[in-house]
């Protein structure tokens, strides 16, 4: 049995936040791309015009095995959809491993639904990788549609050097 | 032919309105179009706006048949990796039929590009329909790469009545599992 609850990151939630970001890139083979540092992180979602909105997930120091409360988190931010408007972007969702299975997940996921539905969200969206099917199911059990596969929908992405060849004229 | 890429006003609303029902028709989505010229003065012109917009217009002598000189436009906004950083993503990018071969479309991306350089953006990001070889050549042309193809990511949805279900059964804070 583990209590916990689910709150708004705050800057001092920032170390923990990147610790976590990097075990969930682990977990998807990528950890070296992570090139973000705290101080980005610090001044990103806590400076003049965030970029993100956090949530953490904390238990109480005495049920966890090291010395971390902060468990698990979920990142996410607004975009537009000229059709629709306002959408919640859902950008990284993780619970470290030794916290799973007992409903964190699935609370974060709820809570996220709830703000979006409070701020006026037609829908919330996010990308997962194909091979990562626990997720996929996790996600169609609670009435997700995979657009990649139901409506042809297709990630693309233009990187820096690429940009800078379009500014430089 | 003479054109100019500016940032929107209030007042370009309807133009991009309409711009965005015939990028809905060509996509053959047109009954998927909810909101009207009202809701993008309130989302994109308040204090925290939610988009950006830019458009391109042409002088009073080069307007398209029915009278416009507003005739294409680029909406985006700011996105986070956790990864890299600032990312700008491009939601809809249209140029008129007629006013395409022009390279109005290849300035407004540029112009994007700009944006995201001075935003310190680390990249673009966009999302295509896979059978939409115009702008799929258009955008590889200028170094996108498919990341659903490359990389296998998928795109995924809640919206209306799951959304709803997922909201109704949140609990209070604390829970014992």
């Amino acid at each position: 049995m583990a209590s916990f609850i689910l709150r708004r990151a705050e800057p001092k939630d920032v170390s923990d936040i990147l610790r976590l970001i990097k075990e969930l890139a682990k977990f998807e083979e990528m950890e070296e791309k992570v090139v973000l540092t705290e101080k980005e992180l610090l001044e990103d979602g806590f400076g003049d015009h965030p970029f993100y909105h956090c949530l953490v997930a904390e238990v109480p120091k005495e049920k966890s095995s090291d010395e971390y409360t902060v468990i698990g988190f979920a990142m996410y931010y607004y975009t537009y959809d000229p059709w629709i408007g306002k959408l919640l972007y859902l950008e990284d969702f993780f619970v470290m491993q030794e916290f799973r299975g007992l409903g964190i997940g699935s609370e974060i996921l709820r809570r996220l639904s709830e703000t979006a539905v409070k701020t006026r969200c037609s829908s919330m969206h996010f990308i997962v990788a194909e091979n990562n099917t626990k997720s996929i199911e996790f996600y169609k059990r609670r009435g997700a549609a995979d657009l990649s596969s139901e409506e042809g929908w297709r990630l693309f992405e233009i990187e820096k050097q690429d940009l800078l060849k379009m500014t430089s004229k | 032919m003479n054109f100019t890429i500016r940032a929107a006003t209030r007042e370009d609303c309807r133009d991009i309105s309409r711009m965005i029902m015939e990028l809905a028709v060509y996509v053959k989505r047109p009954d998927q179009v909810k909101i009207s010229h009202e809701e993008l003065e309130r989302d994109g012109f308040c204090q925290n706006p939610f988009f950006e917009c830019l458009v391109a217009e042409v002088p009073e002598e080069h307007k398209s048949e029915e009278g416009f000189t507003v005739v294409g436009y680029a909406l985006y906004f700011y996105t986070y990796s956790t990864w890299k950083g600032p990312t700008v993503y491009l939601e809809d990018l249209y140029v008129m039929p007629e006013f395409r071969g022009n390279g109005i479309g290849s300035s407004l991306l540029s112009k994007v590009a700009e944006v995201a350089k001075k935003k310190q953006c680390v990249r673009l990001q966009l999302s295509l329909f896979d059978w939409n070889t115009p702008a799929r050549d258009f955008y590889a042309a200028k170094g996108a790469q498919d990341l659903t193809v490359t990389e296998g990511w998928h795109f995924i949805r809640f919206d209306g009545q799951s959304l709803d279900n997922l909201a109704n059964e949140a609990h209070s804070s604390s829970a014992e599992a």
